[in-house]
Order: C-alpha cells, then structure tokens, then sequence
C-alpha cells in the first residue's frame, strides 16, 4: 500500500485546520473545488513508506444538500472515493459534531475520529471516554489538541490501520465492476447502524432492500445511506437516481416486475 | 408561545420546529429538535439577534426565525 487519500470533514470551528496543519506541516496548498469559490486545501506527509494526501472538505453542520458546502463535502466522498475519512469532532460540543459523524458512518467510508480540543471539554468539566466512543461508533477514536500538536502521530497510526482493515474486508473482490465500484463503500456492513425506530424503518428497510438489490445501485453507493436520504425527500439523492435509471443500459439485467 | 417571546434567562422545551427548507434544516442540524432544552442567553428586543444556549453550545439567531420554533417555558 502507497497512496492513500484522506478527506478530512468536521463541523465549522471543530479544528479541521489545525488538526490537517499538524499532520502536514507547510506543505499544503490551496486550491478550488471546481466551479466554486470554496476553496480546497491538499497536503501530503509521509508515514512508514506511505504517501498519505488529504484532502480538506468545507466544515459543514451535515451532509444535506442545502448548501454548496455540504454538496461539495458530500460530492467528493461520494465521487472521489477517498480511502479513509478523518473526521475532526469537537470534544468540547460533542453532542452537536456527532449529527456529522453519524452521517459519514452512514455513508460507509472507514472512519478515524479525531476528538479535538480535549483540553477545553476536560476544562468544562467533561470526561469522555474514547474506548467507549470508539467501540460504539465502530471506528478509532483520538483524543487531540491540535492546538499543542497532541495526537498527530496516534493519528497517523489509526489512519494506516483504518487503510489495511478496509483492504481486508472489501467484499467486492475479483467480482466487482472494473471502475464502478467506490472501494470506501458498503465495506462495513454491520459495524454500525442507527434504528430510526419501527416506524421509519418500515420504510427505509424495504426502500434498502431494494437499493442493495438492484446492481444498478448496489455497485455504486451505499444502499442505507441513499435510503435515507430518498426518505428526506433529499434532492440531489433524487436526482442521483433518476439519473442512474435513465443512464443505465446494463447487460441481462432485466427488472423482475 | 414561540421561541422569540421567552425573556432572557429563561429556559424553554422546543415542542416543533416550523422552519423549512435550508434554514429549517440548518437548525435541526445544529440540534434544534423537539425536546431540546434552550436558554434564552440574550435577546436585542427590536433588532436581531437572539443568543441561545443549548446542548452546550452557544448560537444566534434571527427573531423571525426563533419564532418559528414552537416551544413551553420551563
């Protein structure tokens, strides 16, 4: 393994900055998404013979698409297929930066999270138990202050262990469609999962069955996550399928009904 | 009563959200949900905004926008 690419996604003010500063030293650049003033900031560094890359998305609340930001962040980790995620939550408002997290777990990407500015939640008297967080989300969790450079290394090691678990339990195999498949997606299939309670999963269950069945979706995005957001009503995940069914002109597959 | 007529210091439950579209959605993502706790921190009585607090964060808001949020005073 040699090249692996990072996103790095957070909330506003959660630390992105500092955290993607520490890791990468001066050797970021900035750069804008395509057609948009956002700007894009890249960086590398090197750990154990890997070139790693990240990649700073736009902080945003969520992952909706209300706002250009959100759509870029959300564009890119749909499109660009970022090996990892690396997800910077701010320790001190934890509750609010997890409505983020819980989004990207949804999507599927291998997630690292970094809880940052843990000097100021332990100042405002919280205690946070990072093994407990990590087993409950399913992902590494790293207590950071970005601010005094803590944690950049423990960071480093999640985001390399995070690569060789994902390379490990990538289902598609020898099977899967050269150059249709996000390799970040549906690798982890049970690892974690919100219950949107019976009356919403009544819903969103068939509506994900379906998805995950039909190879014209399956094969290209995570089935739970386009089910709830078809459920939102959410529009570009409207027009992401409708543009999927009119494209499509798929070899023997034929629709049962 | 809606959020905007809660006095400074005041704390309220939010019982609904009548906010659509991108704002509506701003809001339920920074956590305004039926059944969070808000204070009332500050409030510019004839121009915006108003500070809340809530799930321990602080965050301010327009008066048209907190009177879109239904809620009962603790």
């Amino acid at each position: 393994m040699n090249e692996i690419t990072v996103a790095v996604a957070g909330q506003p003010n959660s630390g992105k900055s500092t955290i993607f500063n520490m890791l990468t030293g001066s050797r970021q650049h900035v750069a804008n998404y395509p057609g948009v003033t956002v700007e894009k900031k890249t960086g590398r560094y090197r750990y154990q013979g890997n070139t790693v890359t990240l990649v700073d998305l736009p902080g945003t609340y969520s992952l909706t698409s209300y706002s250009k930001e959100e759509r870029i962040a959300r564009d890119y980790l749909l499109h660009e297929k970022p090996t990892v995620v690396l997800d910077i939550v701010d320790a001190a408002n934890l509750e609010r930066n997890l409505y983020l997290t819980f989004q990207l777990e949804e999507m599927g990407i291998p997630l690292v999270i970094a809880l940052n500015m843990m000097d100021v939640a332990k100042d405002r008297g919280f205690a946070i138990d990072a093994h407990k967080l990590s087993e409950l989300l399913g992902a590494a969790v790293i207590p950071t202050v970005g601010k005094k450079h803590k944690g950049g290394n423990e960071i480093k090691e999640a985001i390399l262990r995070a690569c060789q678990n994902a390379h490990s339990q990538t289902p598609y195999g020898e099977t899967r469609e050269a150059g249709s498949v996000s390799p970040g997606i549906s690798r982890k299939k049970d690892s974690f999962r919100i219950d949107y309670g019976a009356e919403l999963e009544s819903v969103l269950m068939p509506l994900e069955e379906r998805l995950l069945n039909d190879p014209k979706f399956s094969f290209r995005y995570p089935a739970r996550w386009l089910a709830v957001k078809l459920m939102e009503n959410d529009n570009e995940a409207r027009r992401l399928v409708k543009e999927i069914e009119e494209n499509y002109h798929g070899d023997g597959y034929s629709n049962p009904r | 009563m809606t959020l905007n007529n809660i006095k400074p210091g005041c704390e309220c439950l939010i019982k609904e959200v009548n906010l659509t579209g991108s704002t509506g959605q701003r809001l339920m993502d920074m956590g305004f949900m039926p059944g969070t706790k808000v204070k009332v921190v500050r409030n510019a009585p004839l121009v915006d905004p108003i500070d809340l607090l809530l799930r321990g964060f602080h965050v301010s808001i327009r008066h048209h926008e907190a009177e879109g949020m239904e809620v009962e005073e603790l």
